[in-house]
């Protein structure tokens, strides 16, 4: 029977030959992840052994740890959740990588999305998992259910497959298409379904730009999305991966609910205006509005391609008196890179603050926002009060237009920049 | 075990497709845990007395792809302390979906509802028949079934009872808990 990535990955976790959408499974997820968060982990550590009588996660290898939220601690009790994680992860024989970068990005330079496996985490952002052909999804508080028995219960999702057609503009990133993929097919538009993401422009694409496309996932309403494994995937986890498995694709004949073409040749960099991700729009039509405040990072964003372009955009220049540009590289191995290539240098000598992995920016937990202030972001999420104050904006865009927008202390369009440094490039040569 | 019918006011239509439940209480409360306070800040930054409105057993309306965003679960504890019974919307986004279920927490998916009903009105749900009534108008709207875990879920009252009764039986662990 021919089968989605999908199907084929949720039909052996199953132990089936095949599934169907809507067939009802008990599946064994391959890995279990977490970072440590009160009212999840701490939870979910009690109740195991409060509830259940389990002692001890069965099969404690395909459990992972990150600590990457409250980092560094402000807080003593911070500190004492994170101790209280590491604690337990001793005792349970169960990983635990902290400050290493945010888990989901460091769960692919730690093997953990091998292309084929299921693995479950509470947090939605764990689809990105799938640009590397893994079935990634956040099951919230049921992510219990595989803490205390080896299998979980889900309905088999019917799959959407999404082709992306032309090539993409300079000053085009991934994250633009990401957001133009809402606007052109409706924030609700996958609900429950699951994405295949093809096409040439991801055939195209690097690694981390389908990390960033599969990571915000849930803003399609989707529960996670794929990419078939190509060349560069298996490159990518050759010497990684934690478990061996037949990489998965789709069957030419697998039965999907629709197949969406969408074509980006034309497509110029977007903003997402607050309140909500859902609001796309044109770059141009937001571009001098008045922004106090930049972020450079998170899961979705943050990796080096976006600190390169932002680098590209911001050597030699200073950013604008007052503005704050914090740039949070989304690992220890990005960030050390970064360094090498001293993009770090060109960065802060353009007057960024730069951090060390964390997810605490993304969330306003630091950098906090004070009222009427606006902020341009590669966040997750641009809700009212995400980064501060409820009388804050976020507006989401690429990590170029971030650059750009600090140095002008307004939304600027980084194409001028970009092209620039493109001449300046080729008149050293 | 059968799931009761739910009968109750209708306390809030959140009307906008897309809604955010983080707004609910304001993302700057997010972090609070006390159900008395959290309770209190229901609705603050629509209208202050929304609490003292609602009674046991009423129920929220909501538009396509409630709870989308990040939907932390203040929100709905805040709406279960002050006896919201559960939220009946065109469409929920599925994130916001697992996670309340797995409270024990009935969100009924039924397209149509919010053209159907005003604040006020008087909703029953019957969940095993797959039903809303509008008591006003007599109007009746299908709603999209549950699966059996959802329905077990809701049964058992949340995901760690309804988890406690799956594994709680020998014979079941043995076969259904079996690694593949």
């Amino acid at each position: 029977m021919a089968q989605t990535m999908t199907e084929k990955i949720l039909a052996r976790v199953s132990g089936r030959e095949s599934v169907k959408p809507g067939d009802e499974i008990l599946a064994r997820p391959d890995f279990v992840i977490a970072y440590d968060f009160p009212g999840y982990t701490d939870v979910f550590f009690r109740e195991m052994r409060e509830d259940f009588g389990v002692e001890k996660v069965p099969s404690p290898e395909r459990f992972v740890l990150f600590i990457d939220h409250m980092v560094p601690a402000a807080a003593p009790k911070e500190e004492v959740l994170h101790k209280m994680t590491r604690d337990w992860g001793k005792a349970q024989g169960v990983p635990v990588y902290e400050r290493e970068g945010i888990g989901h990005q460091v769960s692919a330079e730690r093997g953990y999305a091998t292309p084929g496996a299921f693995a479950v985490h509470f947090d939605g952002h764990v689809s990105q998992l799938g640009a590397f052909g893994t079935y990634a999804f956040g099951a919230r508080k049921g992510v219990i259910e595989p803490f205390v028995s080896q299998t979980m219960a889900l309905t088999v999702p019917a799959t959407v497959k999404v082709e992306l057609l032309g090539t993409l503009q300079p000053g085009v990133m991934a994250r633009d298409v990401f957001h133009h993929m809402v606007r052109v097919m409706g924030p609700s538009s996958c609900a429950f379904k699951v994405v295949e993401l093809c096409g040439p422009v991801i055939d195209a694409m690097s690694i981390e730009g389908r990390q960033t496309i599969c990571g915000q996932a849930m803003f399609l309403g989707a529960t996670t999305m794929l990419i078939a494994p190509d060349a560069k995937t298996l490159d990518y986890v050759r010497d990684r991966v934690k478990i061996v498995l037949d990489p998965v694709y789709p069957d030419a004949d697998a039965v999907y609910e629709q197949v969406v073409r969408i074509d980006v040749s034309t497509l110029a960099p977007i903003v997402v205006v607050p309140p909500s991700p859902a609001n796309t729009r044109d770059l141009v039509d937001h571009v001098g509005t008045e922004v106090h405040t930049g972020y450079l990072g998170s899961c979705a964003s943050g990796r080096l391609e976006d600190l390169r372009i932002a680098a590209e955009v911001l050597r030699g220049r200073h950013i604008a008196p007052g503005f704050q540009l914090h740039v949070v590289p989304t690992s220890q191995a990005i960030m050390a890179q970064a360094a090498r290539e001293g993009l770090i240098t060109t960065l802060v000598e353009a007057g960024a603050f730069i951090s060390s992995p964390s997810c605490d920016y993304c969330f306003g937990k630091i950098a906090t926002m004070s009222d009427g202030q606006r902020a341009v972001s590669t966040g997750t999420l641009n809700t009212p009060g995400r980064m501060g104050s409820v009388d804050s904006e976020i507006y989401i865009c690429n990590a170029a237009v971030v650059a750009a927008s600090a140095l002008e202390g307004c939304i600027a369009d980084p194409r001028p920049y970009l092209a620039e440094a493109t001449r300046n490039q080729g008149a050293a040569k | 075990m059968s799931l009761p019918i739910l009968e109750g006011r209708v306390a809030w239509v959140f009307a906008e497709d897309d809604y955010d439940i983080d707004l609910i209480i304001g993302v700057r409360n997010i972090k609070i845990t006390d159900l008395n306070e959290l309770a209190k800040l229901a609705m603050c930054d629509e209208t202050p007395d929304f609490a003292a409105t609602v009674r046991k057993g009423d129920l929220l309306v909501g538009g396509r792809n409630f709870g989308y965003g990040h939907p932390h679960y203040p929100a709905m504890r805040a709406m279960r302390h002050l006896g919201i019974a559960g939220v009946v919307a065109e469409s929920f986004s599925p994130g916001f979906f697992r996670g309340e279920i797995s409270m024990g927490f009935p969100l009924i998916t039924c397209p149509g509802i919010c053209a159907a009903v005003a604040r006020g009105d008087t909703l029953r749900v019957d969940i095993a028949q797959a039903q809303v009534s509008v008591l006003r108008s007599g109007q009746q709207l299908a709603m999209q079934p549950l699966s059996a875990t959802e329905l077990g879920t809701l049964e058992a009252g949340g995901l760690i009872p309804y988890l406690k009764r799956r594994l709680g039986t020998p014979a079941q662990t043995l076969t259904s808990e079996r690694a593949p």
